[in-house]
C-alpha cells in the first residue's frame, strides 16, 4: 500500500487487478450501464491513488476503496440526467429486478451476497449504521427473490 | 434460493451467483491497462509524506497511552499528604500576630 501511494506503478497495478472486479460490479450496480460503470470505477481507482496517504492502514482496504467507488458512481449517476440507462442483463433486467431497488439497497445486497462483505464492512462503505445494512439486505433479497421467481416462471 | 429470513447473516449463494452473472464486467485486462495508463499521469504523495501521515496517528495514540499510564501509576503510588497534628497547629506561629496581643490584652485587662 505504501509503495503504491508513493508512486510505485507495479504496486498500484496489483491493487487495481485485485479490486477491479468488485469495483466494476459495485459501480455497475449503481449505474447499470457498463461503460459508465467502468468510467466511474476508473475515476474511483485514480482518486484512491491520490488519496492513498489519507487511508488508515489499521482498517481494511476494500471497504475504503469501495466507498470511493460507490461515491464516484453515485456522483456520475446524478450528473447523468439526459442519457438513458441501459438494462443490466437480459435475465435480471427482464422487468428490471435489480434496477427496481433503491441504489443503496442494490449496493448493499451486491456487497453482501456477491462480494461476501460483512454487514459491518458494508456499513463502512455506505456510511450507514450496521442495522440499516441488515435491513437493506433483507428487503433487497426479499424483492429480488420474488422478481427472479416471476422471471423464471415467465421464461 | 433460501427462504427470506430476517437479517440472515449468511450470503445467499444462488442469489449471489445470479447477481454476479448480471453484473459481470467482462475481461479485466483492458480495464486494468486503461487505469494504469491514466495513473501514470496522476501525481501522488512522496514516500516521506505517506509514512509521516500514517505514523502520525500511531505516535498520537502512543503518547496518549503513555500519559494515561503515567497518570494512573503516579496516582497509585503517591503518598497521602501528612495532616498537621494538634500540637503542630498550636505551636505554629500565628498567621496574624496582632490577634494574640489583642486576646491577651483583653484577658489581662479583665
Amino acid at each position: 500500500m505504501t509503495r503504491a501511494a508513493a508512486g510505485d506503478r507495479a504496486a498500484f497495478g496489483v491493487l487495481v487487478e485485485r479490486y477491479a472486479g468488485v469495483a466494476r460490479r459495485v459501480a455497475r450496480a449503481v449505474l447499470g450501464n457498463p461503460e459508465d460503470a467502468d468510467d466511474a470505477a476508473q475515476d474511483a481507482m485514480l482518486s484512491a491513488l491520490v488519496k492513498l496517504d489519507q487511508y488508515d492502514p489499521r482498517r481494511p482496504f476494500g471497504p475504503w476503496l469501495l466507498r470511493i467507488v460507490s461515491n464516484a458512481a453515485t456522483d456520475r449517476r446524478r450528473r447523468r440526467t439526459v442519457r438513458r440507462v441501459e438494462p443490466l442483463d437480459p435475465g435480471l433486467a427482464a422487468g428490471g429486478p435489480l434496477a427496481e431497488l433503491p441504489e443503496r439497497r442494490r449496493v448493499a445486497v451486491v456487497l453482501f451476497d456477491v462480494e461476501g462483505y460483512s454487514h459491518a464492512e458494508i456499513a463502512a462503505v455506505l456510511g450507514i449504521p450496521e442495522g440499516t445494512v441488515r435491513s437493506e439486505v433483507f428487503h433487497a433479497r426479499r424483492r429480488l427473490r420474488a422478481l427472479l421467481v416471476d422471471w423464471k416462471e415467465e421464461a | 434460493m433460501k427462504e427470506a429470513m430476517p437479517f440472515d447473516h449468511r450470503p445467499d449463494t444462488a442469489l449471489g451467483d445470479a447477481l454476479r452473472r448480471a453484473l459481470d464486467p467482462g475481461d479485466a485486462a483492458p480495464f486494468v491497462a486503461r487505469v494504469l495508463a491514466r495513473a501514470s499521469e496522476v501525481r501522488v504523495a512522496s514516500w516521506d509524506a505517506v509514512l509521516a501521515r500514517w505514523a502520525r496517528a500511531g505516535v498520537a495514540a502512543a503518547v496518549f497511552v503513555a500519559l494515561a499510564a503515567g497518570y494512573l501509576v503516579g496516582r497509585a503510588t503517591a503518598a497521602p499528604a501528612a495532616r498537621p497534628s494538634v500540637y503542630d497547629a498550636l505551636m505554629a506561629p500565628p498567621a496574624h500576630p496582632g490577634e494574640v496581643e489583642i486576646v491577651l490584652a483583653s484577658v489581662i485587662g479583665n
